[in-house]
C-alpha cells in the first residue's frame, strides 16, 4: 500500500519561516493536509502579501489560487495559495471577511493574475475586492446579480434566471 | 440629389478609423465556445477583450451537492481532453483528505492512464494548432490517427472513451483486460512514429517554424506575473513540473526529463509540448514494466465516504499547467467547498498582455498556443 500523496506536512516550517521574517504582522497559524495556513484580518492582509512577495528569504511569487468560501455566521472567507519558484515552498493563507463588511484589499497590483481569480471569488460568493481595476462578472451573465456558490443559493431552480434576491450568507432560503 | 458637404468631400488625406472585430463565441479558432473582441487598426491588434463563461455548468456548486463518490463523474468533464488526469486530481484530494490508503498496483494504472491522456491531449494540440497556423486538415488526421487507439484502449479498460470515471477513490474501478500489456506496448510504438509524423511535418517545416519563432515571447518573470504554470512556463526556459517539483501518486520513482524551451515564443510553447510527448511515452513504458500485481482496490473502504473537518489544496500537473483541487470537509457526505484552479483560466487571463500589438492573425496563432480548454476555462 503507498501512503505517498505529497505535498506533506512539513509545510507547518513555512509557517515558522514567515513568522521569523515577518515578526510585526499579526496572524494565526494552523494545518491543513497539505500546505500550513496562516488565517488574518483583512486590514493586515496587505502587508502580509507585500512581505510575502518582497521578502528574499519568503519570495512568494506565484500566486496559485483564490477560493472564495461562505462560512455562515462567520462571513465570506477568502483563500489564496502561493508558491515560491525560488524556495519551492507554498503556503494558505485565509481571510476572513465579516458578514458586515464583505470587503478585502486587491492584490492585483502585487500579482496581476490575481485579476481574473478575485472576479471569480466576487461573483461566485458576493466579496468584494477592494481596488479591483475591473470589477465585472466573468462566469456569469454581466447584469447578473446573484451569488451562486453562497449556501442560500438553491440549486437546480428555473427561478434563478428571473433573479432571486441573496440573502446574507448561510441562511437557507 | 445628394450633395457632399464641403469638410467631407475635399478631404484628401487618408485616414483609417479602429475597427471592431467579433471572433467566437462558436468559432472554429476559438478552440471552443471563448469568444474575443479584437480592436484592430488595419491588421494590427490594439485591443482585445477576452469573454468567457459560455460552458459554466457550476461545477464546483455541483460537486458541493453531491456525494464525494459522485461528484468524480463531473470532473473528467473540466479538461476533457485528458479526462484521467482530472480523476486523478480529484481522487486524490479525496483520499488524502479522508486518509485512505491506494493498493500499489492501482497507483500504477493511475499514472499510466494519466500520461495517456496527457499525450492524447497534446496530440490535439499538435493537430489543431497545426490547423491554426496553416497545415488544414493534414496535421488534424495525423493526430486524431493516434487519439483514436488511445480511445479505443481506454474503451476497453474503461468502457468510455472520453469521460471514463475509471478512477475511484481508494483504487480503480477494475483490472486492466488480459491482453493490455501487448495492446498498450503496440500503441507506444505506433504514438512514436506519430510524434515522428509530427516532427516532420510541422517542425521540418519551414514556414511553419518561421511562422512561430521569435513570435510573441514570454519571460519567465512575466509568466510567472501572469500566473502561467504547464507547458507555457516551461517554454520560458524555467524547468518547474509538479511532478518532480511536489511529487504525488509514484512520480518520485519514475525517470523522465522536463523539456523546456530558450525564449518563451509559439514554437517553444509548440516544442515543449511535443519533447513532452516523449517522455510521457517514457513513463508509460516504466510503468508496464514495473507494475506490480495485487488488488486494484482498497478492500477496507466504508460504504459511505465521510469526512471529518479538514481541508486541502492539492495541485497536480495536469496537461496545461497546474490542475488544483481545494476541498473543505466539515464532516457528513459532502464537501463543504469544492474549487477548482484551472490551468487554463490562468493561462488565458493574459491574453490581451499577449495578442496586444501583433498582427490578426497572429493572434489566432497565439490564442492556439495556449492550448486551452473550455471546459476547463469555464468550470
Amino acid at each position: 500500500m503507498s501512503t505517498k500523496t505529497s505535498p506533506d506536512s512539513g509545510n507547518i516550517k513555512t509557517a515558522e519561516l514567515i513568522r521569523t521574517q515577518l515578526p510585526n504582522i499579526p496572524f494565526e497559524i494552523s494545518e491543513t493536509k497539505t500546505y500550513a495556513d496562516l488565517k488574518i484580518e483583512p486590514e493586515n492582509f496587505l502587508s502580509l502579501v507585500d512581505g510575502l512577495n518582497k521578502n528574499d528569504a519568503l519570495s512568494f511569487d506565484l500566486l496559485r489560487n483564490i477560493v472564495a468560501i461562505d462560512m455562515g455566521e462567520a462571513g465570506l472567507w477568502a483563500k489564496y495559495h502561493f508558491y515560491s519558484f525560488v524556495h519551492g515552498h507554498g503556503i494558505q493563507v485565509t481571510v476572513p471577511a465579516k458578514s458586515t463588511d464583505l470587503t478585502i484589499p486587491s492584490i492585483t497590483k502585487t500579482y496581476p493574475t490575481a485579476n481574473w481569480h478575485e472576479r471569480e471569488a466576487a461573483e461566485m460568493v458576493g466579496l468584494k475586492f477592494q481596488g479591483h481595476p475591473d470589477p465585472r462578472n466573468l462566469l456569469l451573465e454581466e447584469d447578473l446579480d446573484i451569488h451562486p456558490l453562497r449556501k442560500a443559493h438553491p440549486l437546480q431552480k428555473p427561478e434563478i434566471l428571473q433573479g432571486i434576491e441573496d440573502g446574507p450568507p448561510g441562511v437557507e432560503q | 440629389m445628394t450633395t457632399w458637404p464641403e469638410s467631407q468631400g475635399t478631404s484628401t488625406s487618408l485616414e483609417t478609423v479602429d475597427m471592431t472585430i467579433n471572433v467566437g463565441p462558436q468559432h472554429p479558432a476559438t478552440h471552443g465556445v471563448f469568444r474575443m473582441v479584437l480592436t484592430v487598426d488595419g491588421e494590427l491588434v490594439k485591443d482585445c477583450e477576452p469573454y468567457i463563461g459560455y460552458l459554466h455548468r457550476g461545477l464546483e456548486k455541483l460537486t458541493e451537492n453531491a456525494d464525494y463518490r459522485q461528484a468524480m463523474g463531473w470532473w473528467d468533464r473540466t479538461d476533457y481532453l485528458a479526462g484521467m488526469c482530472c480523476e486523478g486530481a480529484y481522487v486524490m484530494a479525496v483520499e488524502k483528505l479522508a486518509g485512505i490508503e491506494v493498493p500499489e498496483r492501482a497507483e500504477y494504472i493511475r499514472v499510466l492512464m494519466m500520461e495517456l491522456s496527457r499525450i492524447n491531449s497534446h496530440f490535439m494540440f499538435l493537430g489543431a494548432f497545426g490547423a491554426d497556423v496553416g497545415s488544414f486538415g493534414t496535421s488534424f488526421t495525423y493526430g486524431w490517427r493516434e487519439r483514436e487507439r488511445i480511445y479505443d484502449l481506454f474503451e476497453e479498460v474503461a468502457g468510455d472513451r472520453m469521460f471514463p470515471t475509471y478512477f475511484k477513490v481508494g483504487g480503480v474501478t477494475m483490472d486492466l483486460p488480459e491482453n493490455f500489456e501487448t495492446r498498450c506496448r503496440d500503441i507506444l510504438s505506433s504514438i512514436r512514429q506519430g510524434l515522428e509524423d509530427f516532427d516532420g511535418l510541422l517542425t521540418g517545416n519551414e514556414v511553419f517554424v518561421e511562422r512561430c519563432r521569435d513570435l510573441n515571447p514570454v519571460t519567465p518573470e512575466q509568466a510567472i506575473a501572469w500566473g502561467f504554470t504547464g507547458p507555457m512556463l516551461r517554454a520560458t526556459g524555467l524547468g518547474w513540473d509538479i511532478r518532480k517539483a511536489e511529487p504525488y501518486s509514484i512520480y518520485e520513482r519514475l525517470n523522465f526529463d522536463i523539456p523546456t524551451g530558450k525564449q518563451g515564443d509559439v514554437f517553444d510553447r509548440y516544442w515543449v509540448r511535443l519533447s513532452e510527448m516523449y517522455q510521457s511515452a517514457r513513463i508509460v513504458e516504466q510503468c508496464l514494466d514495473e507494475m506490480p500485481s495485487g488488488r486494484v482496490l482498497n478492500p477496507d473502504l466504508p460504504k459511505t465516504l465521510r469526512i471529518d473537518e479538514g481541508e486541502l489544496y492539492l495541485p497536480t500537473e495536469g496537461t496545461k499547467g497546474e490542475y488544483g483541487v481545494y476541498l473543505m470537509a466539515q464532516g457528513g457526505t459532502n464537501a463543504y467547498r469544492a474549487k477548482l484552479r484551472s490551468p487554463s483560466f490562468s493561462n488565458l487571463s493574459a491574453l490581451r498582455e499577449l495578442v496586444v500589438g501583433n498582427y490578426v492573425a497572429d493572434a489566432i496563432v497565439i490564442l492556439g498556443s495556449l492550448d486551452i480548454v473550455l471546459g476547463e476555462v469555464d468550470k
